[in-house]
Parts: C-alpha cells; sequence; structure tokens
C-alpha cells in the first residue's frame, strides 16, 4: 500500500521504557493520554510488576475507566490486580508537603488555617504543580524493606502546555529559592524528573494535524532542555481495511440502491481517513526519530476494563519489558 | 443558537474541553462576522501552524493582523492576534507603572517573571486583559476570545481572580510586613498572628523567596487599584447580555461531560451562554445494508475474492452506524444540558480547516445550522 510507512528503527537514547521507574504521559487535550496511561498500566500489571498510576488536576479519568467510585485524594486505590491508582490533590499535598517540612502540628494548622497562606498557595507561580510533582517523586522513591514500593509510576499529565509546566516546575523553583527546604527539596525532585534512565517521558498524539503537530513540538522544545524522551504513542490509529487499489475501484461502481451506495461511499471515505491517518504516522515517525508505539482505533464507545485489556495485549506485542 | 444573534454582542467567548476545536470555531465564528460586515478581531491562544499562518500569524507577536478575506468582500474585516501572555502582562505593567523604574523594578522581580511565564493562570488572567484591551481598540465591532487549554475547561473562570488576589496581596502585605501597622496598636493585635505565620513559612521557603516576594507586592503598591479597575470592567462586560459564551465539544465521553459542567457552572455565575456547537458529528443514514445488492454492485471489480471486500465494506457500514448513533446520542445530552436548545453540529471534516477558505467553509456550515432568525426552526 502506497500509504503505509516505513518505520525507521530510530531508538531513543538510554533504556527502553520498561526499564524505567517513573513515566510522564504527555500530550494534547483529546488525544487518550489517560487510556495510554491505563493501558502501559495492564501491561505492566500484567507481567507481576506494581504499577501505581497518577493523575493530577482533579481529571477523576480513572475511575470511569475502571469503573470504579472515586477515592478520597491522595489514597492509593487498587483499580485491578497490582494495579493502582492515585488522584493528587493540592490542597491535600501541600498540607502533607508542610508536615513533613514543619513537623510540629500546631504550626501547620495555623499556617494552613491563616488567608494570607491561602492567596499565597492560591497562586504563587508553580506552588500547585510543585507540591504535585513531590507526591509523585514520593511514589517514585518509596522504599518498603530497602525496596521500592512501586515498580512503575504513571503520571496521567495535564494538557502538553501544563504538562510541560508541570516537568519544569522543579528546576524553575531550584532557580527562584535561592536556599532553604523548598529549594533543596525541589532540587532533589529535579534530579529524578530529568533522570535520563530512571525517568521517560511518553508522548501521545493521534493521528489527526493538531495533536501530530503539537507532540512533535514538545518533544523538540523536551530533547533540547534534555528532559528523558523515552517514546512516543500513536494513539487510535485507524485499521488499514481498503488498499488503494480497492478504493480506486470502488470509486467506479454505481450502486443501484441508496444504503449501497452510502455503504460505497463510506468505504472510500475510510479509506481516505486510513490514508491521512497513516500519512500523519510517517510524518511522526520521521519528525520524531522515533517508531512509536501504536494504540489501535477501538471505535466510539466509552473505555472499558475489558477493552483496555486489548489494547495492553496490543501494546506488550510492542513494548519488551 | 442564533448565530446572526451572536454577531450583535461585542464578545463571544469560545470556551470547552482540550481538541475539541474550539481555535478553529472561534476563527470560523469570527469569518462567519466578517462575512456579516462586522469588524471581527479573533484572539487565538495557541492556533496550529498551518491555522496561524492561514490567519497571518506565522510570525510571534500579539498585535492584530488583518486576514486576507480572499473571495469574501463587503464592509466587514476579520482581524486576528495570538495572545502573548508575557507581552501583554508586561505591557499592563509599563501602563499602570507610576514610572519607568517602578515598571522596570517589577519586570526585573523573579516573582515576577516566573508569574508572567507561568502556564497556569498567567494565560487565562492575560486572555481576559487582552480581551480588554481590545475593547477598547476603536477598530472592532466584535471580539471573539478563544480560551486557553485549561487543565480543565473551568480553570479560565476562575484563574483570573486568583492572580489577581495574589497581586493585590491584601492578605500578604500583613503576613510580609507586619510592621506595616503605622504604630496603630488595634491593628497590630488583630495582626499578631501574621509573624508567626511569617517565620513558619520562612522555615519552609527560605528567607530570599518571601524577601522577593515583599519586592513584589511593595513594586505593585499604587499600581494595583489600576488593575483591580479592569479586573472589575471586565467581568462586568462577560456578565452583560454584551457577550456570549459559547461552549464546544465533540462527541466524546469526556468532552462532552464537561461541556455540560461548564455549561451549568457558566448559569450558575450567570454568564450568558448563548449555545453549543458540537464539532466533528459523524451521521450515516441508519439503514440496513442489503448484502446482495452490495454483491452485485461490487462484481464487477476484480480484485480476487469479492466476499473479502463485501464483508469489510459491511463492518465498515456497521462502524459508521454505530459512531452516528454514539454522535446523536451526545447531540441530545449537550441539547438537554442547554435546557433543550437546539445546538449547531458540524460534521466530521476530511480535514481540519487549516486555510481561510476552510474556516469560510466552516463559517457557511455554521451559518446554514443556525436557527432562522423567527426561531421556529427545530
Amino acid at each position: 500500500m502506497a500509504s503505509s510507512p516505513t518505520p525507521t528503527h530510530a531508538t531513543p537514547t538510554g533504556p527502553g521504557l520498561g526499564d524505567r521507574r517513573l513515566i510522564f504521559v504527555l500530550g494534547k487535550g483529546g488525544v487518550g493520554k489517560s487510556v495510554v496511561s491505563s493501558t502501559l498500566a495492564m501491561m505492566w500489571a500484567s507481567r507481576g510488576q506494581r504499577v501505581i498510576i497518577a493523575e493530577v488536576a482533579n481529571q477523576h479519568r480513572l475511575s470511569e475507566v475502571f469503573a470504579t467510585h472515586d477515592a478520597p485524594p491522595n489514597v492509593a486505590t487498587e483499580l485491578a490486580p497490582n494495579l493502582w491508582g492515585i488522584s493528587i490533590d493540592v490542597d491535600r499535598s501541600t498540607q502533607e508537603y508542610l508536615a513533613s517540612q514543619i513537623k510540629i502540628r500546631p504550626l501547620v494548622d495555623l499556617l494552613v488555617r491563616s488567608r494570607a497562606f491561602h492567596t499565597f498557595a492560591a497562586a504563587a507561580p508553580g506552588l500547585a504543580e510543585l507540591v504535585t510533582l513531590g507526591k509523585i517523586w514520593e511514589l517514585a522513591v518509596a522504599l518498603e524493606g530497602g525496596h521500592p514500593i512501586w515498580d512503575k509510576v504513571i503520571v496521567d499529565c495535564p494538557a502538553t502546555g501544563h504538562g510541560i509546566a508541570l516537568l519544569r516546575t522543579a528546576g524553575n523553583v531550584t532557580e527562584l529559592a535561592a536556599q532553604g527546604p523548598v529549594r533543596d527539596q525541589a532540587h532533589r525532585i529535579e534530579e529524578v524528573v530529568m533522570h535520563p534512565s530512571a525517568t521517560g517521558i511518553v508522548v501521545v498524539a493521534r493521528p489527526e494535524e493538531l495533536p501530530v503537530s503539537e507532540a512533535i513540538d514538545a518533544i523538540t522544545e523536551l530533547r533540547r532542555d534534555n528532559f528523558p524522551v523515552a517514546a512516543t504513542v500513536m494513539n487510535a490509529l485507524v485499521k488499514m481495511r481498503f488498499s488503494d487499489e480497492e478504493a480506486r475501484a470502488l470509486a467506479d461502481i454505481v450502486a443501484a440502491d441508496r444504503v449501497t451506495d452510502a455503504a460505497l461511499h463510506g468505504a472510500r471515505a475510510a479509506h481516505r481517513r486510513q490514508v491521512r491517518a497513516h500519512g500523519h504516522l510517517a510524518h511522526f515517525t520521521a519528525a520524531t526519530h522515533l517508531t512509536p508505539l501504536i494504540l489501535p482505533d477501538i471505535g466510539p464507545g466509552p473505555i472499558t476494563p475489558a477493552r483496555l485489556g486489548v489494547l495492553a495485549t496490543q501494546c506488550a506485542a510492542q513494548v519488551n519489558r | 443558537m442564533n448565530l446572526t444573534e451572536l454577531m450583535t454582542r461585542r464578545v463571544v467567548v469560545c470556551c470547552g474541553a482540550g481538541g475539541v476545536g474550539k481555535t478553529t470555531m472561534s476563527a470560523a465564528i469570527g469569518c462567519a462576522a466578517a462575512h456579516q460586515g462586522i469588524r471581527v478581531a479573533v484572539v487565538t491562544i495557541d492556533p496550529a501552524r498551518r491555522l496561524a499562518a492561514a490567519l497571518g500569524l506565522s510570525d510571534l507577536g500579539d498585535t492584530p493582523r488583518q486576514v486576507d478575506l480572499g473571495e469574501m468582500t463587503g464592509p466587514g474585516a476579520l482581524w486576528a492576534l495570538q495572545l502573548d501572555a508575557k507581552a501583554t502582562f508586561d505591557r499592563l505593567i509599563h501602563r499602570h507603572a507610576p514610572d519607568r523604574a517602578a515598571a522596570e523594578r517589577i519586570l526585573a522581580n523573579r516573582i515576577y517573571q516566573h508569574l508572567s511565564r507561568a502556564v497556569a493562570g498567567s494565560q487565562e488572567y492575560m486572555a481576559v486583559e487582552r480581551l480588554n484591551e481590545l475593547t477598547e481598540d476603536p477598530r472592532f465591532d466584535l471580539i471573539v476570545l478563544d480560551t486557553p487549554p485549561a487543565q480543565n475547561a473551568l480553570d479560565f473562570l476562575d484563574a483570573p481572580q486568583r492572580m489577581a488576589d495574589f497581586i493585590e496581596g491584601k492578605a500578604l502585605r500583613m503576613l510580609l510586613s507586619p510592621s506595616a501597622a503605622h504604630g496603630h496598636l488595634g491593628w497590630r493585635m488583630l495582626h499578631a498572628g501574621s509573624s508567626t505565620v511569617f517565620s513558619i513559612l520562612e522555615r519552609v521557603t527560605g528567607a530570599q523567596l518571601l524577601r522577593d516576594l515583599g519586592d513584589f507586592l511593595s513594586a505593585f503598591d499604587g499600581m494595583y487599584a489600576g488593575f483591580a479597575t479592569r479586573a472589575a470592567a471586565v467581568r462586568t462586560l462577560l456578565h452583560s447580555e454584551r457577550s456570549a459564551f459559547v461552549v464546544v465539544a465533540c462527541p466524546d465521553d469526556a468532552p462532552v461531560r464537561e461541556a455540560v459542567a461548564l455549561i451549568d457552572r457558566l448559569r450558575t455565575d450567570q454568564f450568558p451562554v448563548a449555545g453549543a456547537i458540537m464539532n466533528r458529528v459523524h451521521s450515516t443514514p441508519s439503514a440496513h445494508l442489503d448484502l446482495g445488492a452490495l454483491r452485485t454492485a461490487v462484481m464487477p471489480i476484480s480484485l480476487g475474492a469479492p466476499d473479502d471486500l463485501i464483508a469489510r465494506i459491511n463492518d465498515q457500514w456497521i462502524e459508521d452506524q454505530v459512531r452516528a448513533d454514539r454522535d446523536h446520542d451526545a447531540c441530545v445530552r449537550l441539547a438537554h444540558a442547554l435546557g433543550g436548545h437546539e445546538i449547531l453540529t458540524v460534521q466530521e471534516l476530511d480535514d481540519a480547516p487549516v486555510d481561510v477558505h476552510g474556516l469560510i467553509g466552516l463559517a457557511n456550515v455554521l451559518g446554514a445550522a443556525t436557527d432562522p432568525p423567527d426561531g421556529t426552526h427545530r
């Protein structure tokens, strides 16, 4: 088929995706970051790893995907065997962070109750992102009996600009606060987030113009600033159902009735969509020098654990570990 | 929703979840308005490159550029600009600072530099400020505002106020300079707790950060009133009948849910909701495909096994129908949230419009889908 791309066998520098512990899933709004996060999580969980998905900014997508009730914020909840989810709440994380730093409960309460602190916390540049990232970092470095509690921490990031801001926040704070506990903490977080083998950023696109160009721009920016881009994903890629030859032949036939005509029309429209989608895939691959993980279009309807299982199996065939 | 009526407003705000086509719809509404003889400015936040190029925004900078509408002529005109939050913020500082030295002091402050570049908050705040600036520009009858890709679609309503509160920093000022009590005993007693809070906070942040914050707030002294006046003016405008909010969605679960939540919230806060656009709707006539008739039609093609091709065409037909049904349900849900008002639907296009011609086409689609002025169309 003329439209199918030749994969370029470029590999990212550093270890494969499966060898990293902290995974950030990034992409434009609407590309399916939650589905990709959940698919990766399910794949690794089925291989016996202990996986936690962290969602930020009150998205509540996980409870939909796994058909569970909303868990209380900042509490790890089991969604499936080996697979946990946590919804990171900024207020709660701020209090937890202050408690860990100040250690004297009444002082924490005094601070948290003060109006001045609330105005500060609500708009201080980067504070919300820093405590969110701090909570994620905690998950990534948490030990139990000398072993990491989580084999994989998967972060379902907010949309591209906000997602990159989240990744940058530790570096920004390190720069902003010249000294003190906040600065030290931010520096520790920054080291983990930027670590070329501990952390991996997965950039997700859909085979459409805007998401692809946004993903390419994000990768360029992240690479320029030495963030560990580990993999790309092309989500919801339509099947190659009709060949170019078939599409050409179908264009020439005349149907006797309206419905048949509509169906032939539908087949040709599907062919145009698949050609366009695979064109976007080829462009994405060429522009990023990465062969994306491909997740098929699973059609309309809500994501269910069963459909997620299908995606995870497809994903497993493409990810070694 | 009536597009013609929409054009009589001063401001149209397009909002909705990320990835639903807000920017494209904003541009198309702008095109449609220009077509009706209106002088319109479209404020885009983060247009795709080809759309930006089509709108003449390929170079950076946030001054309005007039868009060449080619085949479309008349008294109307379309202008477009891309929001540059940092540039807008800097311009505000220059405008409101008492003198150049005061402006420079703020621009050089590290808190300011981070604040003005912060993605969360600053963009929303400056979108509203830019809107305010443009309403003062006599060149424009109508301003169409695309909203930033927020973490959730409601953010842009709250972020400007949060940011304004921070800059005003009433409570923070007390915290950072308890000595500013002017020796007034009552005041001092009232705020005796502040110094304690200050010292706790300092233990966490380090002294430098709080010193920078104190500098930042004192640099804003005497300027805040200007900011507050503007914020109040824009709030009044956005709540008035001179504005209209258009909620954009596409027929996937999450965007529809966000759109419904957004409509509820806008109504609760008494913003004028004009209607909704459902983008990328698939429609296929619901009908049974007669495989015999399909076989007869496909027979002349000699490409190997016809059964296989017939089965695939049928699969596609069924899939298209399922998708069309789902999209129809999504439209019903959105219309229900709007209280049974008609929503505008835009069919899934082969490619998102990325040039002026495409935008005019989309504008025509929006215009054609509009209720006639008597409102009898259902």
